[in-house]
């Protein structure tokens, strides 16, 4: 009976912890989640699909790393290589990205930039990105250029087009 | 005797003073410097230079028409450039804007300028960020302007809003 008792104690107390235990785990990953999507919610990209200039710039003219497909969706085509679309803020440069994205297959490796302004400035980029997303394009990366392409490329010394 | 040290003395704060003229002639970016020339062509073609402006206060607006910041600072540039370019200035020292555009297509920047009907002077070398202009002036952003005296001195650097208009009033008006 004593025995039956304290077992009883020790069941309640283990089902208190559990409970505790589950609260805690439920608030933390919600204010996890919510502070994940305060901060990645508000873009078309995920941090995962930002690509590092520098990664770039190892890849451009490497033969032995698969070249991806790089569009200026910006005002120039600076980067080596990249095919220039035109700012894609202008509905007609939105449709001729369109049109050259339609023939490719979804999971080509594709990169867009800009690099006028920084990321929260650009005008470019979300259109451009909202495209590749529509398509269902599922390798796309968004070059990584929070200031402008100056900043984040040229200054580097990185491959540039003629 | 009075006479005799005197004459090194005088020549030492003569050549102080023409030490501290030669450091206000260094060329660079700093205040106090003599700003980088400028050599640039208008929309029509012409060779622009900004040391042709020198006898002028002189505004160089570094700005695009695919920077929306810059677009929208252009109608605060012409109210500028109404009130302090031509009349009402006692010393007669006339003020004008240098707009240094980092466009990258000539349609884009002509349109631009006849939409907003900017009427002071524009250069571009259509660079885009490649611009050489860009790399001389270390220029990380736009807009960013730098305010000029009439000697050609950088006295002022990215002033925006009421500061802006404060900054071309006081080198405008000083004594």
């Amino acid at each position: 009976m004593e025995f039956h008792t304290t077992l009883k104690k020790t069941y309640d107390s283990m089902k208190i912890k559990i409970f505790l235990f589950l609260l805690i785990a439920i608030t933390v990953s919600a204010y996890a989640f919510n502070l994940f999507s305060s901060q990645n919610g508000a873009e078309p990209w995920t941090q995962q699909q930002l690509l590092d200039p520098s990664a770039l710039a190892k890849t451009i003219g490497n033969p032995g790393i698969a070249q991806p497909i790089v569009y200026s969706v910006g005002p120039q085509a600076v980067i080596k290589g990249s095919i220039e679309i035109g700012p894609t803020v202008v509905p007609e440069n939105l449709s001729k990205l369109q049109q050259k994205l339609e023939k490719l297959p979804r999971n080509s490796e594709i990169v867009i930039y800009c690099g006028c302004c920084p990321f929260d400035r650009c005008p470019n980029i979300r259109p451009a990105v909202e495209l590749l997303k529509k398509l269902q394009f599922s390798n796309f990366k968004l070059l990584n250029l929070p200031h402008n392409i100056k900043v984040d490329w040229i200054d580097y010394g990185y491959p540039m087009s003629e | 005797m009075f006479g005799k040290k005197s004459v090194p003395l005088s020549f030492l704060i003569f050549l102080c003073l023409g030490m501290s003229e030669l450091s206000a002639q260094t060329q660079g970016l700093e205040i106090g410097n003599i700003a980088p020339e400028i050599e640039l062509t208008s929309p029509n073609g012409n060779t622009i230079t900004l040391s042709s402006l020198k006898g002028r206060v002189v505004l160089i607006d570094f700005w695009a028409t695919w920077c929306a910041p810059c677009v929208q600072e252009q109608s605060e540039l012409a109210g500028l450039y109404k009130k302090f370019n031509k009349s009402g200035n006692p010393k007669g020292q006339i003020f004008e804007i240098y707009g240094v555009s980092l466009d990258s297509k000539k349609a884009n920047w002509e349109s631009g300028i006849a939409n907003m009907k900017i009427s002071w002077i524009q250069v571009s070398d259509l660079k885009f960020w490649r611009s050489p202009v860009a790399k001389t002036y270390q220029i990380q952003e736009l807009p960013y302007n730098i305010l000029l005296d009439a000697k050609g001195i950088i006295r002022a650097k990215n002033l925006h809003g009421a500061d802006l208009v404060q900054g071309i009033a006081n080198l405008l008006y000083q004594k």
